[in-house]
């Protein structure tokens, strides 16, 4: 998809601040634009045909928001089902002869947020990723460019129920000359990455989805060179909705990989529904004015203080959550963790989570 | 011995005549409960055939369900309410309080839809004590009271055919990963 990569420089500056000017703007034209509208529709249509639209267009979002749900499931359960290629056995993801070359110790897998179209990163990721890999020891080896947000080897506009119209929305987010046309288009493009999210933490399906993304991040580790059993270890890094990602494919990963695999999160928005009891460690890093990260904590309750018997409450009181909170930092933009101002000190906080000693193989099972 | 197998016959005949909406509901009922349930049967790794039949099936089973709570509230009623109740009137009445569920397909959605099945289950609940109440002068407790039970076992019965269903999916999905 060549023209992904001029959506790039646009993807990077769609933060939330913009979010809240457009909005505010778009509501001030609202306020304005719809006592015109009203004084216009109340002369065609009395009140109670009035009330009546409004039910139906409450009907309608009611059927259209679990419609666009169901319909993102299908091509999980495809896959599962075996209907599209693609699904291996766990055991022959493997290659079991002894590595000829001495394998890395540590393979520390990077999942992006919902921003994320296709295999590349956006330029700002890309050059914190670059950053953070100068900055690692020989024997890591940083894992990018996994698409997070689809189980199936092709990107978005080559899916086959929807190319058309992941297409046309990318056209209009590039090309249309209306900035919020502009942002809607990119807004409901991300909107498709936020259902995987909540895929993942659906503790019906999330299963399915995440055993496919852990087969998914297996076969990319084979291709590596990663041999089960050959000391190393796995560490998922997941920023926003990668953090939930993460904690949906890590108890999997293990299984499939016997490997010990631990999480760092940062800016991560995450349900905590997932098993995390056998992992080697979670190190959430956050930033003191993420909204986003904020909300995550109000959107899933298994992170409520209320729910002390939900997976992440376990894991919280059994003390394997470290929490870095990190000054001033937001979820995106400017002050984001990909900002200059910030991505060092992230980078910093992901090698100190990643020099916390590991839980021994007794405890993780592996 | 005929006779009387044909005069129950033809009173069950002039029953169902009766009770055709309430039972078209419930079969619509059922139908949506089925469908918002279908990911299971994909977990399962049924083929087309399969997940056709067992839709059917289940939508048919829980029509039952649904059918055979009504007549536990209607034998409590009978039991214990002031006011007589004519089987037809009362599957009519209950059915046209089971109208959230048919919209229950949407439970089938990711994140939002447990919410949504949460509250189709309160509304219909609701609905129900509010029909006795109204149709038959109980007051609001003794309403609760009398249609509790049967509201229970409908909950106990979906929860117990999905549960299995979506157990067995896991189940295959945890042989495919082996043991830990």
């Amino acid at each position: 998809m060549k023209g992904a990569g001029r959506l790039y420089p646009w993807s990077q500056r769609f933060n939330l601040k913009l979010l809240l000017l457009v909005l505010a703007i778009g509501l001030g034209i609202n306020v304005v634009g719809v006592g015109h509208l009203l004084l216009a529709v109340r002369s065609a249509l009395s009140p109670a045909d009035l009330q009546l639209l409004l039910h139906w267009i409450g009907l309608l979002l009611l059927v259209l928001i679990p419609a666009a749900g169901i319909y993102s499931l299908v091509s999980e359960f495809a896959f599962w089902e075996g209907w599209l290629e693609g699904l291996p056995a766990p055991s022959t993801l493997f290659d079991h002869t002894p590595a000829v070359a001495a394998s890395h110790r540590c393979y520390l897998v990077y999942l992006d947020g919902i921003h994320q179209l296709e295999r590349d990163h956006p330029p700002r990721v890309s050059a914190f990723l670059e950053l953070l890999e100068q900055q690692l020891a020989a024997e890591t080896l940083l894992v990018r460019g996994l698409e997070t947000y689809t189980v199936m080897p092709v990107a978005l506009a080559e899916d086959a129920g929807s190319a058309w119209f992941w297409r046309r929305l990318f056209a209009l987010q590039e090309q249309h000359p209306n900035g919020l046309v502009q942002l809607l288009a990119a807004v409901l493009v991300q909107a498709n990455n936020v259902i995987k999210v909540g895929i993942s933490s659906d503790r019906r399906y999330g299963p399915i989805l995440n055993y496919e993304l852990a087969l998914k991040i297996s076969l990319r580790l084979a291709e590596l060179g990663f041999r089960p059993g050959g000391g190393s270890r796995i560490v998922l890094t997941g920023y926003s909705g990668g953090a939930e990602m993460a904690m949906g494919v890590a108890d999997y990963l293990r299984r499939i990989t016997q490997a010990p695999v631990s999480i760092i999160s940062f800016c991560g928005v995450f349900s905590g529904n997932q098993v995390l009891d056998q992992l080697s460690g979670i190190t959430t890093i956050v930033g003191s004015k993420d909204p986003v990260a904020a909300f995550g904590r109000i959107a899933y309750p298994g992170r409520s203080p209320l729910l002390p018997l939900s997976n992440w409450n376990k894991a919280l009181s059994a003390g394997r959550i470290q929490r870095d909170c990190i000054d001033g930092m937001n979820h995106n933009g400017n002050s984001g963790p990909f900002s200059e101002p910030f991505r060092l000190r992230v980078i910093k906080a992901i090698l100190a989570a990643l020099a916390l000693p590991v839980a021994a193989p007794e405890r993780t099972g592996c | 011995m005929l006779h009387e197998l044909e005069r129950l016959l033809d009173g069950l005949g002039g029953w169902l005549i009766r009770a055709d909406l309430g039972l078209g509901l419930l079969l619509v009922v059922g139908i949506s409960m089925s469908l918002s349930h279908v990911f299971a049967l994909f977990a399962n790794r049924l083929a087309a055939r399969q997940i056709i039949w067992r839709l059917v099936i289940d939508a048919l089973v829980l029509a039952a369900a649904f059918l055979l709570t009504s007549s536990i509230d209607m034998v409590l009623l009978n039991l214990y309410g002031s006011n007589p109740v004519h089987p037809s009137a009362f599957v009519d009445g209950i059915a046209s309080c089971l109208l959230p569920a048919c919209f229950y397909v949407a439970v089938a959605a990711p994140y939002v839809g447990e919410t949504m099945g949460l509250v189709i289950w309160v509304l219909m609940h609701l609905n129900v004590i509010t029909f006795v109440h109204v149709r038959f002068d109980l007051p609001w407790d003794q309403a609760l009271l009398l249609t509790t039970p049967g509201y229970l076992l409908a909950v106990l019965l979906v929860a117990l055919l999905f549960r299995q269903s979506w157990q067995r999916g896991y189940a295959m999905l945890a042989s495919e990963l082996g043991q830990p």
